[in-house]
């Protein structure tokens, strides 16, 4: 019987359905505790941008945290999200995003209330080269990102990056192209931003 | 019923005399891959074990109504949807080891330890012997991560298990960290540990 035509295919139908049920069952049930968790990494990030992240990294906490101070608002179709401190919109985290080395880069940049400094930045998304490139998820460069003065900022170049004269921020070292990827979608979409919103 | 000496027989080799990394040279991509710190060896080998007994128990168990030409297929949907399974569960309930161990469970699928065992032990042998050398195999890589991510961590963070023991103050060794090591590394243990084997096997101490 096992040599016949059918009795392989229907085997096989029979024990790819009994797996298939299995899996999709489990899926099932853990697939909103994933979709908190992946919620959850997305509030972290935003709450790093405002530094106000909680003390401990409960996801709870995080979710009580982000829904008390963040709100999330649509200037001229651009989302971002407001920092809310005491009734009041203190600051704003914009999108941005552009072309890395190897993939494309997600972000979001801090900026206070009346867009006059880059408070704080945090990548969503990226793929570059793990131990260079990919050094920008690192703290040492995150923070270089707080409070940089933008008001004066001569033709659209927030950033600049070293070792150009008048540097903010510091580039990895051999890490140019991501470094400068980062540098320009920063400028380039701050630039959009204000001009498509006109808040400055 | 098992017999004891069987058991023990079937743990001697998966973890020392037919160890699949030293001995068989096989599971050495994630083995290079995810022993930079011994948390990610851990929990890769715990996946590894669990994802290899239990396909092996179930190729063992349906073994007799499986047509010989379409095992293969059988086996590889078999350890893939277990393979599903830990990735679902490790995004569910430990969502920073999922990221930090990243492609590489995903791709415990086509670690040549499940197939191997699958193929060459649970094929022919009763249900819970295949269980049982399926954790024995998983448990010898499992070893062998703990072994080289022990150095790596050490040497590289002055940690263990993310506990500092060596001063704050040393001087870390950045290659440590980084995926080099590990063939280096590998390969010392790989030779000791098989001076020793054939120093032994010359000697015909080693019974099997």
């Amino acid at each position: 019987m096992k040599n016949s035509l059918y009795y392989p295919i229907l085997f096989m139908i029979a024990v790819t359905v009994v797996f298939i049920a299995i899996l999709a069952s489990i899926n099932y049930m853990l697939t909103d505790t994933i979709a908190f968790n992946q919620e959850s990494e997305l509030r972290q990030k935003i709450l790093y941008i405002f530094d106000v992240l909680p003390e401990n990294d409960d996801p709870q906490e995080i979710k009580r945290a982000f829904d008390e101070k963040i709100k999330q608002k649509t200037i001229n179709d651009i989302e971002v999200y407001t920092l809310i401190e005491n009734n009041q919109e203190a600051a704003y985290a914009v999108p941005i995003n552009g072309p890395g080395l190897w993939g494309s880069i997600n972000a979001y940049i801090g900026l206070n209330k009346d867009f006059t400094k880059i408070i704080g930045i945090e990548f969503i998304t990226q793929s570059e080269t793990p131990g260079l490139g990919g050094r920008i998820s690192e703290d040492i460069y995150k923070n270089q990102f707080r409070n940089i003065d933008i008001e004066g900022a001569a033709d659209g170049n927030y950033i600049i990056s070293s070792p150009q004269p008048g540097s903010n921020v510091d580039a990895i070292a051999g890490a140019t192209q991501t470094s400068s990827a980062v540098v320009k979608m920063i400028n380039e979409d701050l630039n959009t931003f204000f001009e498509s919103t006109g808040v400055r | 019923m098992i017999k004891k000496s069987e058991v023990k027989k079937i743990f001697k080799k998966g973890i020392y005399t037919e160890n699949p990394v030293f001995v068989q040279v096989i599971g050495i991509c994630s083995a290079l891959a995810v022993t930079n710190l011994m948390m990610n060896s851990l929990i890769m080998g715990i996946a590894l074990s669990f994802v290899t007994a239990f396909s092996c128990l179930t190729v063992s168990l349906l073994k007799s109504y499986t047509p010989k030409h379409i095992r293969m297929m059988v086996q590889v949907l078999i350890i893939s949807s277990f393979v599903i399974i830990v990735d679902i569960y490790l995004k569910a309930y430990m969502p920073n080891m999922s990221k930090s161990l990243g492609p590489y469970v995903g791709l415990i699928i086509t670690n040549c330890i499940i197939m191997g065992r699958a193929e060459g032990f649970a094929q022919a042998n009763p249900p819970i012997l295949s269980f049982l050398d399926g954790i024995a195999s998983g448990l010898g890589y499992t070893l062998v991560l703990l072994m080289i991510s022990s150095i790596r961590e050490i040497l590289g963070f002055g940690t263990v298990f993310g506990f500092q023991i060596l001063p704050e103050t040393i001087t870390k060794w950045t290659l440590m960290v980084m995926p080099p090591s590990a063939f280096f590394i590998l390969a010392c243990i790989m030779w000791v540990t098989n001076n020793r084997r054939l120093k032994l096997e010359r000697k015909g101490v080693e019974k099997r």
